[in-house]
């Protein structure tokens, strides 16, 4: 006939489910779900991981080595009120490059001042004295928005991250003042935002630094790069026995945060294979229902000529697209609420590095929507079967009792 | 099996037959879209809100919070506008189109008393963060340097040079330049005194913050939000929020 054509299995299968929308809709709505926590949890499970790397690696250093009792974070220096701060002598770091284990090493002075022009109460704010020579190949992280490191050792220039230029509105050339010291220097650089505590940190030379706080020779850390095979665990017993040290090994961190998110994520883990579970059932329910209301119809297809295998590939397609529509949906979903997610989790982990948490990238998205069509293909199997299985006449008869 | 029926419809033909293509779209979209970055400028906030707006109003009871930026405001026309107004363009890395505006909406009970607003200045020695508590009309009620990183910092931050900004207004600045920081014919702003004559460049950074302040706030907040006239008291819809 003219105005007729030939209907592939596809346009049934796609026809049958829309016969029923609400039920078709609620099922993959149940398989979205299931989908988005999925691909949430691995894209965390990896995002977690490389942002921890980055972190502890833009840090340069896997060891830090501080006087004994001082704070060696800008943020514990703040909370201590500035005080506090302890001091190694310069020679520290000739016994530390001694040992073999070690590649490179970069000391650093830490000076805190109280500027009283800064909110109602005043305000501390921290500088970091840098080796020029070595520091910025401990940091590969750090990299120039405007302008570059030091001119020379001894010069009154400073460097700084990128919160702490955009507080001061500086920007190259410009210069700053040392609030209290009445120090004025040439900005020279500023640095692109890191993520890190470098953000809001002043750079100047070490030897600057340590004249204009009159802290000649003195240091507050040394930052230690160590070779790759070396025994962190033994080096870290052997720094502990320099005088009047602490050792701060970034590794030891990394581990500790790595074991108490990996009980997180098996927990959450669990959760994500139950909603799969009861997606599953999900799916099953919706085309075995689907099934046993089309007794007759499909009665009709088979009297009509339709093979059993012809019925079992319609209801099985019929499954496969409604997990296929799940799996996108949820991938849609685990995309656009990452941000979201990263927010909630960030609020719920008692640490979290900087950077994206949740990474999502296009593997991520085919391994789970693939998983999830097989997952429904497998759990189609079963109501696939009891419609391929079905008499003709007792399928049609049986609708009319 | 093939069945003969209707017709189908072409868009659903076309769906049909690309699903495969459709599907990786689809998945690529989805890559990009969870790859783009969410970095934005960082505007001027109170340190301690709960204090300095006590300090700043003392009659109010409450206070509610709100984002405004050039850039969801208008964009690059209404940067042009604010930039006219001003006399002086927006320059530099932190002067940008997508600086958010924190603004503080004042509270006595259920009525809107007013606004606290601020703004970052780069002064000759380091950053200057100016803030205007402003009554709904616009008329400046206190000016407050939250931080100043220069010499001089203690005579622009006293009591003494806050008090010459009480009363005025944005009309007080339309004769003011500021980059040649001249006022042409004299008027209220030539009367403002520089406590540190040596720091000029700091003074007129000053100056100019506080035009910018008022210039934002008039485009970014009273043409948005509309108040009553000076002297009235705007009332809020619902309960007026509390101090936490």
């Amino acid at each position: 006939m003219k105005n007729r054509q030939r209907l592939s299995l596809f346009q049934i299968a796609w026809k049958n489910l829309a016969r029923k929308k609400t039920r078709s809709f609620l099922t993959v709505v149940g398989i979205a779900l299931a989908t988005w926590v999925l691909i949430s949890l691995f894209g965390f499970n990896s995002g977690y991981k490389n942002s921890l790397d980055r972190d502890i690696d833009n840090l340069g250093f896997q060891m830090l080595v501080v006087a004994k009792g001082c704070p060696y974070e800008a943020a514990t220096l703040m909370l201590k009120g500035g005080t506090g701060l302890k001091y190694m002598n310069e020679d520290v770091v000739k016994l530390i490059t001694r040992e073999p284990e070690v590649d490179s090493v970069t000391p650093m002075l830490m000076q805190v001042v109280f500027d009283p022009n800064k909110g109602q109460s005043g305000g501390l704010t921290a500088f970091l004295g840098i080796d020029p020579a070595t520091f910025p190949r401990l940091k590969p992280g750090l990299s120039f928005k405007q302008g570059s490191w030091f001119t020379n050792p001894e010069a009154r220039e400073v460097v700084m991250g990128y919160e702490a230029a955009e507080l001061e509105q500086r920007e190259v050339g410009d210069v700053y003042l040392i609030p209290e010291k009445e120090v004025e220097l040439k900005v020279v650089g500023i640095l692109n935002r890191s993520g890190t505590q470098d953000d809001g940190t002043i750079f100047l030379p070490l030897q600057t630094l340590q004249k204009i706080f009159g802290q000649e020779g003195q240091l507050t850390s040394v930052g230690i790069k160590v070779n790759k095979e070396t025994n962190l665990p033994l080096f870290e017993e052997k720094m502990f026995k320099l005088p009047d040290v602490q050792v701060v090994s970034l590794t030891q961190v990394k581990t500790t945060i790595m074991t108490l998110v990996s009980t997180a994520r098996i927990l959450v883990l669990s959760i994500a294979l139950i909603a799969i579970l009861i997606s599953i059932m999900g799916v099953i329910n919706t085309v075995l229902m689907s099934v046993m209301e089309r007794q007759k119809e499909i009665g009709i297809l088979k009297a009509m000529g339709a093979l059993a295998s012809d019925v079992f590939k319609l209801v099985w397609l019929e499954t496969s697209l409604l997990c296929l529509l799940g799996g996108m949906v949820g991938a849609g979903l685990a995309v656009l609420t990452s941000r979201l997610t990263e927010y909630l989790i960030r609020q719920l982990l008692p640490f979290s590095p900087s950077g994206g948490l949740i990474s999502i990238d296009a593997r991520l998205i085919l391994i789970s929507i693939t998983a999830v069509v097989l997952l429904g293909l497998l759990s189609g199997i079963y109501p696939a079967f009891r419609a391929a299985r079905m008499r003709p006449l007792e399928a049609i008869r049986s609708e009319e009792e | 099996m093939r069945f003969k029926t209707q017709k189908t419809n072409p868009t659903r033909k076309f769906f049909q037959a690309h699903l495969v293509p459709l599907t990786v779209s689809f998945v690529l979209i989805l890559t990009v879209l969870s790859q783009l970055p969410l970095l934005a400028a960082v505007g001027c906030d109170l340190n301690d809100p709960s204090r300095d707006i006590k300090f700043l109003f003392p009659d109010s009871t409450g206070f509610r919070t709100f984002y405004v930026s050039v850039k969801d405001s208008g964009g690059q026309p209404l940067l042009e506008k604010i930039e006219q107004a001003l006399g002086d363009k927006f320059t530099g890395l932190y002067e940008t189109l997508d600086v958010p505006y924190t603004v503080y909406e004042i509270y006595r009970g259920r009525e809107i008393i007013g606004y606290v607003h601020g703004v970052n200045q780069k002064g000759r020695y380091g950053g200057v963060q100016v803030f205007l508590a402003l009554r709904p009309g616009g008329k400046i009620t206190a000016f407050y340097i939250q931080k100043f990183t220069g010499k001089g910092a203690r005579q622009f931050r006293s009591p003494e040079f806050a008090a010459q900004f009480q009363g005025l207004e944005l009309k007080d600045f339309e004769n003011y330049q500021v980059r040649t920081g001249s006022e042409n014919p004299e008027g209220s702003i030539s009367r403002i005194k520089n406590p540190v004559p040596e720091a000029v460049e700091d003074f007129r950074a000053i100056l100019r913050a506080v035009k910018k302040n008022l210039i934002l706030m008039k485009f970014l907040v009273f043409a948005r939000h509309p108040s009553p006239q000076a002297g009235t008291e705007a009332v809020a819809s619902d309960s007026g929020p509390s101090w936490e």
